[in-house]
């Protein structure tokens, strides 16, 4: 014990500050078991590994639904002597959670194997069902402090899975074409400046042939086959000019190799193909961590039920899968909600949290409406199933960011009617230059610098200017906590016009706070004696202020709208309204009341048996960091307005604490109003709304791009262009600002992808060019804008 | 220089080994998580035998 002695007052597990009042070397039960069971199998070394410690929680679940049949069909495959599923971890951290988690075959006998995927926080586990089962595995990882769940979506799962596969394949036969074209180009170069016999250069036209065609025909079927699709639909789609610049590349080149004269393009050809998948295939990668951060939603939900039988009442528990609409299922204190469904039985009050972002418990009844996600808080309840898994409300937010995600931006879509352009141009050019040349000299010069002009023209870099600035913004800003649903908001954020903020929840805290008191400090504990049950607004303010547990109140009684009253002791005390809770009064008192609610504070007395004692100021108090956040944004050119349903003296109070002229302060306004402020404003420029709430969400999705702050609600997020996962508002700023940079990213690239293939068409027209400066230019147009797009400026600077 | 036709020849077949080789790491799943390994060859041998 002398060791734990000398080193108080911090969490042996997790380094954070014991709170007072707790025995032992641990600030929590949950960082206590993890160390016990991390001391029990030996895995000490965690410790030395770890990068950043924190705190542990574990479950008391004995996930005994992981054993049934039902669950066991879906998720477990079995071989002759071994069992496999895919569990899904929470809060893996690091290189030191790989390794506890990897390590459970040493402490489990049966365990075979434990392989772990950081990225999808997906473990594959396998044991032998003869020694160990399911729950023992996911008792175990859980004690670890890692509360496992069922890996949903693996059909999903697996077929993307395989789409990038095949896309890598295909990247592994393009880079390896590259590498040898290149060598049998290098011997041809060479052979025309040192000369080569015409025997050699055939072979090596011959060979440069065989590997091109095949290796290039496959790894670029993904171009072909878009290009197809959208000559079918009669769309215009950037992959068509790619396409045809492929095509004839090797077309062109083949015939002339059979002709024994003119030029190949094989290893330009093949360096083009190669740099475009790996743009592909670094979209798709970037994209894929988005989805998945959806999926975790989905994860997140239960993955059992106690389902009720209709007659007799038997509670047997059951995988979610097993549950169909019109089943009975009973939810217990402190579980968090499996399906959608409605109350049948039992009062209770729910924790919305994941939903609606609100803090506060929402009280429910029979008849009324809950939803998978949310957390039983006050007593047991019975639902009828209405929906379960992807059918739920959190399953349809999922598919609703997913669906965001894929949605092509209008600069995009931009790029898609350049590349028609394009087409057109090209081969008018080609056309041109076919006959002009024929003309001027033979057939076979007319078609060698019309081919060139369809080779080295491939619009390549046009191809990447957009995919690679947006897949970088979107990544970077991600891992920033700003959650971007599309490229197309990103675009419509970055030219700066009028921006309406919501005023609660958005530059306030969102919940009340008591920021002034006035009169005796000791009637604070008093006061949050009494409040400490309550889960009235003003009751938790008041408690935040000064949490205590030196008093107990007993007698309660609250009155709506009025206050709290109850026992302290022998004394009789009072919390509420200046008119209820006093039945004397002083001028001093008055003067206070008075004075705070000058400020705009709501005041709230605090009487000691019927005598006046002290006043509570509560406010929404504005966040910290507002005043500098709507500086920012007036700096970027933004014109920032309130636009709050709230009452407009506090709209205004707000406004000017946060440096707004009133104008620019709306009050009472609806949620009618404030959609149709935003259709007005956007008859003259571009608006962005900022809010946090249901009232929002019409305002956010009739402006140019809405942005939804830390603990909104879930349609408001739904709603929403941008989701800000970390709490600071300064992230607006940084966000609009990152949306230009990017923006400007992408018209640099377009400016220089276009530009190139100007000047490099004139010389294909003119038949000046060279093929070996081809080869040099071609490729070096792609990298420079794959290296304009890593070295933009968007969401780099930490705000 | 006739040398040169058999070396192109066995540096093609090398070439095509390679990729095959690449194609079926691909295939087994080797690559479909590139976060996670760097990270396990952090880990001592012990115990992972």
């Amino acid at each position: 014990m002398t060791a734990l002695a000398l080193a108080p007052h911090t969490c042996t597990h997790c380094g954070l500050a014991i709170p007072s009042g707790r025995d032992g070397a641990f600030c929590c039960a949950g960082c206590e078991i993890v160390a016990a069971a991390i001391a029990a199998h030996g895995l000490e070394r965690y410790y030395a590994m770890r990068e950043t410690p924190a705190p542990a929680r574990t479950t008391t679940r004995t996930y005994a639904e992981l054993d049934d049949p039902a669950f066991q069909r879906v998720h477990v495959r079995r071989t002759e002597q071994l069992a496999n599923a895919a569990l899904y971890l929470e809060d893996l951290r690091c290189t030191a959670c790989v390794w506890l988690v990897e390590s459970s075959p040493r402490c489990i006998p049966g365990l075979v194997d434990v392989r772990l995927d950081l990225g999808r926080a997906r473990a594959d586990v396998t044991w032998d069902p003869e020694l160990t089962s399911l729950p023992v595995i996911a008792r175990h990882l859980d004690r670890l402090g890692h509360a496992v769940h069922p890996y949903r979506g693996l059909d999903r799962d697996r077929q993307r899975r395989r789409e990038d596969r095949r896309l890598l394949v295909k990247l592994g036969v393009a880079g390896a074409a590259v590498g040898n074209l290149m060598l049998l180009a290098i011997g041809l170069y060479a052979g025309l400046f040192e000369g080569m016999s015409r025997a050699d250069a055939t072979f090596f036209r011959w060979a440069s042939m065989m590997v091109a065609v095949p290796a290039l025909g496959f790894a670029a079927t993904p171009f072909f086959r878009t290009a197809l699709g959208a000559l079918r639909a009669r769309r215009l789609h950037l992959d068509l000019p790619l396409s045809i610049g492929i095509a004839a590349g090797l077309g062109w080149g083949s015939a002339n190799v059979i002709r024994g004269v003119g030029e190949i393009y094989f290893d330009s050809l093949a360096m083009l193909v190669f740099l475009l998948l790996i743009a592909r295939w670094i979209v798709m990668h970037y994209q894929r961590r988005a989805s998945s951060a959806a999926e975790l939603l989905l994860a997140l939900t239960p993955s059992r039920a106690h389902r009720c039988h209709p007659a007799t009442g038997e509670l047997t528990d059951v995988p979610i899968e097993a549950l169909v609409p019109d089943d009975l299922v009973r939810v217990l204190v402190g579980e968090t909600i499996p399906v959608d469904g409605t109350v049948l039985r039992g009062t209770s009050a729910l924790d919305v949290g994941l939903l609606t972002g609100e803090s506060r418990p929402i009280d429910v009844a029979p008849g009324a409406s809950v939803h998978a996600g949310t957390v039983n808080v006050a007593a047991p309840i019975d639902l009828l199933v209405t929906a379960v898994g992807e059918a739920t409300r959190v399953g349809a937010l999922v598919a609703s960011i997913e669906a965001l995600g894929a949605r092509r931006a209008p600069i995009e879509r931009q790029v898609d009617r350049i590349a028609g352009r394009f087409v057109v141009i090209v081969t008018t050019a080609a056309a041109l230059t076919l006959v002009g040349w024929s003309l001027l000299s033979s057939l076979a010069t007319g078609a060698e610098h019309a081919m060139a002009l369809l080779v080295v023209t491939c619009p390549c870099a046009l191809a990447l200017a957009t995919p690679l600035a947006v897949t970088v913004a979107l990544g970077r800003a991600a891992r920033r906590g700003v959650l971007i649903k599309g490229a197309d908001a990103l675009e419509r954020m970055a030219t700066p016009g009028v921006m309406f903020l919501d005023k609660t929840g958005t530059v306030t805290a969102g919940e009340l706070a008591v920021v002034s008191w006035r009169g005796d400090l000791d009637a604070a504990a008093l006061a949050s004696a009494v409040e400490a049950a309550s889960a009235h607004p003003i009751a938790r303010a008041l408690v935040v202020h000064h949490a205590t547990t030196a008093h107990v109140a007993t007698e309660l009684r609250e009155e709506l709208g009025r206050g709290i009253a109850g026992r302290v002791g022998r004394r009789h005390v009072a919390v509420g309204s200046p008119t209820w809770s006093a039945t004397r009064t002083s001028p001093t008192i008055d003067a206070w009341i008075a004075e705070l609610a000058e400020r705009g504070e709501t005041p709230i007395v605090v009487a000691v048996d019927g005598v006046p004692v002290a006043v509570a100021g509560l406010t929404d108090p504005i966040r910290a960091d507002a005043r500098i956040a709507l500086d920012e944004l007036a700096a970027l050119g933004w014109q920032v307005e309130l636009l709050s349903g709230d009452d407009p003296r506090v709209v205004r109070r707000v406004g000017s604490a946060l440096g707004l002229p009133p104008h620019r302060c709306h009050g009472g306004v609806t949620p009618e109003a404030k959609t149709a402020a935003v259709a007005a404003a956007r008859a003259r420029g571009p608006v962005v709304m900022v809010g946090d709430g249901v009232n929002d969400a019409a305002a956010m999705a009739a402006a140019d791009a809405g942005i939804a702050v830390s603990g909104s609600a879930e349609i408001a997020i739904e709603a929403a262009d941008v989701y800000l996962r970390s709490p600071s508002i300064r992230a607006i700023a940084a966000t609009v600002a990152g949306a230009r940079a990017t923006l400007a990213t992408i018209k640099r690239n377009l400016r220089f992808s276009l530009g190139y293939n100007l000047a490099v068409g004139t010389l294909a027209v003119t038949g000046l060019i060279h093929p070996l400066i081809a080869a040099a230019v071609m490729p070096l147009s792609s990298l420079t804008v794959l290296a304009s797009s890593l070295r933009s400026r968007a969401f780099r600077s930490s705000p | 220089m006739t040398v040169f036709y058999l070396v192109l020849f066995l540096a093609l077949i090398g070439a095509a080994a390679a990729v095959a080789a690449f194609a079926w790491t691909v295939r087994s799943g080797q690559l479909d998580d590139v976060d996670t390994p760097p990270r396990r060859i952090l880990f001592d041998d012990d115990g992972h035998e």
